[in-house]
């Protein structure tokens, strides 16, 4: 096994401010039953970021629209022994079933039911201004059902505090991408990202969305990189659990990987995060998904340009927090390159011993997204 | 166009006396057999092993028709095949719309216009003339360098920025590139090398919403400036104030270029009567911002309300630079969010 030392850079010493710069904050509420959610037009302008709630619930992030929609899947069969997934050719039926060239289909993320282990699927049909929001589930068999999101149990909750726009606009250019999504402690964690200002906005907002106004807003600044900090949009993060602690494991535009405790989080609060590791320069994390194996942890890590690599967790307790910009030299979490697994464009949990990935024939990373894609799972590492 | 296209395809079908009575048509976008209607209609818009189209199936005025989810789209071949209860299959295909080929797309405008820029300059605004289509930027625009040398890992991977309809494209030069002592930075460097001369090329093959290229490539020279690292202080800002009376623009000048799509929104002037509706102007390289009003301005005492996000080209706010030196008291900078600037109309 050819383990490195992912970073003995002092620059890497950096830990992670995060100041709470809005706190509409409601009291949390247990999650609701997804028959709960009102039928109806989910009213989605795209789809985009995906991520699993309770009970089979969706949460969809709608960067053209603003807003997280919670969908009710109406999944929630259990998967006995859940087979593997193997569809080749992805981006082809999925255009076949809304009926463009695969070349028109923008797959966006993938995601998985916990219960059932159907994989669900947000794309674009079409790549202009008025593309039609999908979402299509795959069941193990390799069959396609579009999801009709004109009319399904659902709830919204909207995101846009933005500033008004300039009121002699026709319309407000500014939206505000997001990057990332997931489900910790009963809220949705969103991470997004601006075209306009520089701006480093991580949402908690609580599930049920009809108890909880727009959450609670973190702006997030890398601390110390050398002696300098600055305001750092979160690009994919992933919950997860650290001698008993909940965290946040954060990837940046422009920074490391860090952690950060989720308990921490807390209205008028300033929490210290701490650099776990870099994978080195022009390389940016795309998705993680942290588990164990053997009795040990780690976490396996799709790169835009370095590939798969799965990183030993066994000891990110032992990585105290930063308090002052000190520059220290660190040694960053192990890691090994995983070569077996290649052109990766999303990775996601498929259960304990399996991740599911969607590759491209046209390269990993960002690079062209040329098809055909192919979804499958993947045994963990 | 998908309304025009009504096609009334008929197929003389076969052999069997059922199928001789049978036919497949397309009307707009409905899929309709003539004859029985006993029996399944399936549609498929692609070839080998792929699902049929969605849609829904069902009996109207005595036909069997097929209604698509989605319109049709061009370039699509579609196969109907209806299969009669006891019957031979028969098929037909149809044609999606024609597409269009008549470009007219173009890169209208650069932000920052100037053609010097930071080397910590942190964002780049293209706007189109037409709606374009996602997911080329990575392949469509290049920084060259003076010898015509393709740069690589110039911008933020895989973030592709839009406005809702797809006509301005906000692109962000690697931060981890631009963030001092960071190991992009130490290692490749700032995107932008300080007096080295650079080349930005959009590509003509950039295909617009409808899929039809531009009408021409685009091409950006500059040259990389020194880093700017001080934050915007309006103290030292100089404000042109117009004469009572009159409807001249109130003219700032800021003393360096500032970031154009903020300069939309992120200043305003209120006076005793609320805030001044005008018209805004952003002249000079983004280093002048004029409001010139829709009514005569009133002798009296203004002000000139700056949100604090206000950014310039390399991302410094006011009163907040992009990379703070930590060992200048960072704690307390998130404390106002907007700054007033005062002056009087006489």
């Amino acid at each position: 096994m050819h383990y490195r030392k992912l970073m003995t850079r002092a620059a890497l010493a950096g830990g992670f401010a995060i100041a709470l710069v809005l706190t509409v904050h409601a009291a949390r509420t247990p999650a609701v039953a997804a028959g709960d959610l009102a039928g109806g037009s989910a009213g989605l302008k795209s789809a985009g970021a995906l991520a699993f709630g309770p009970d089979g619930v969706l949460f969809v992030g709608d960067s053209a629209g603003g807003a997280i929609a919670a969908i009710d899947t109406a999944d929630r069969t259990p998967a006995g022994s859940a087979a593997n997934i193997n569809v080749q050719g992805i981006d082809e039926k999925i255009a076949a079933l809304v009926g463009v060239m695969p070349g028109d289909i923008l797959l966006n993320d993938v995601a998985v039911n916990p219960i059932s282990k159907n994989v669900y699927v947000s794309a674009a049909r079409g790549r202009g201004p008025d593309a039609a929001p999908l979402v299509v589930r795959v069941d193990a068999s390799g069959k396609l059902t579009l999801l009709a999101l004109d009319n399904i149990k659902h709830e919204t909750v909207s995101l846009s505090d933005a500033p008004v726009a300039n009121p002699t606009a026709r319309q407000n250019p500014r939206t505000q991408t997001i990057t990332d999504m997931a489900f910790v402690n009963g809220n949705v964690m969103v991470a997004g990202m601006s075209n306009e200002e520089w701006s480093s906005a991580l949402r908690s907002i609580p599930y049920p969305f009809k108890a909880a106004a727009k959450g609670t807003q973190l702006q997030i600044w890398h601390a110390s990189h050398g002696r300098y900090e600055t305001q750092s949009p979160v690009r994919t993060f992933v919950p997860y659990t650290i001698d008993g602690q909940q965290y946040v494991l954060a990837a940046y535009t422009c920074t490391p990987l860090v952690k950060i405790p989720v308990s921490d989080l807390k209205a008028g609060a300033q929490v210290k995060g701490v650099t776990i590791s870099d994978l080195g320069s022009g390389n940016q994390p795309l998705d993680m998904v942290p588990y164990k194996k053997d009795g040990h942890e780690f976490i396996l890590i799709a790169n835009s340009s370095f590939g798969v690599v799965k990183l030993h967790a066994d000891n990110l307790g032992q990585y105290k927090p930063i308090d002052s910009p000190t520059v220290v030299d660190v040694a960053g979490a192990p890691y090994d390159k995983i070569t077996a697994v290649t052109n990766v464009r999303h990775l996601t949990q498929f259960d304990a011993s399996r991740a599911l990935v969607l590759t491209s024939a046209g390269g990993g990373g960002f690079g062209p997204a040329t098809g055909p894609f192919n979804l499958q799972t993947v045994a963990l590492p | 166009m998908f309304r025009s296209l009504v096609v009334a395809v008929v197929l003389a079908l076969g052999m069997t006396a059922a199928a001789q009575s049978v036919s497949i048509q397309l009307d707009g976008t409905l899929f309709k057999v003539v004859g029985p209607p006993s029996g399944t209609l399936t549609v498929y818009a692609g070839t080998g092993d792929v699902p049929p189209l969605a849609g829904k199936t069902a009996i109207e005025n005595g036909a069997l028709v097929f209604r698509p989810t989605f319109p049709l789209a061009p370039g699509v071949r579609y196969r109907a095949v209806f299969t009669p209860k006891g019957g031979a299959a028969v098929e037909k295909t149809f044609d999606g719309p024609a597409r269009r080929t008549t470009p007219t797309a173009r890169v209208e405008r650069v932000y920052p216009s100037a053609d010097v820029l930071p080397s910590n300059q942190l964002r780049l605004y293209i706007y189109f003339s037409a709606s374009m289509s996602q997911g080329e930027a990575e392949q469509r625009i290049h920084v060259l360098d003076a010898g015509g040398k393709v740069l690589r890992g110039v911008f933020l991977p895989g973030q592709e920025l839009w406005d809702p309809n797809n006509r301005r494209l906000t692109m962000t030069f690697d931060p981890g590139r631009i963030k001092r002592d960071l190991t992009s930075n130490r290692t490749m460097g700032p995107p932008i090398a300080d007096s080295k001369r650079y080349t930005i090329v959009i590509d003509r093959e950039w295909r617009d919403a409808n899929g039809v290229p531009m009408v021409e490539a685009f091409r950006k020279v500059f040259r990389g400036g020194p880093a700017v690292r001080h934050a915007p202080d309006p103290k030292t800002w100089r404000v042109v104030a117009p004469p009572a009376g009159s409807r001249d623009a109130l003219v700032i000048h800021f003393g360096r270029p500032m970031n154009y799509t903020l300069l939309q929104r992120m200043l305003k002037v209120s006076g005793a009567r609320g805030d001044v509706a005008g018209t805004i102007g952003v002249t000079r390289e983004e280093s002048e911002w004029r409001l010139t009003p829709l009514g005569p301005w009133t002798a009296g005492n203004y002000r000139i309300v700056i949100d604090a996000s206000l950014e310039d080209l390399a991302g410094n706010k006011i009163g907040q630079p992009f990379d703070i030196d930590v060992f200048d008291k960072v704690t307390e900078r998130i404390t106002t969010t907007t700054v007033s600037l005062p002056f009087e109309i006489r």
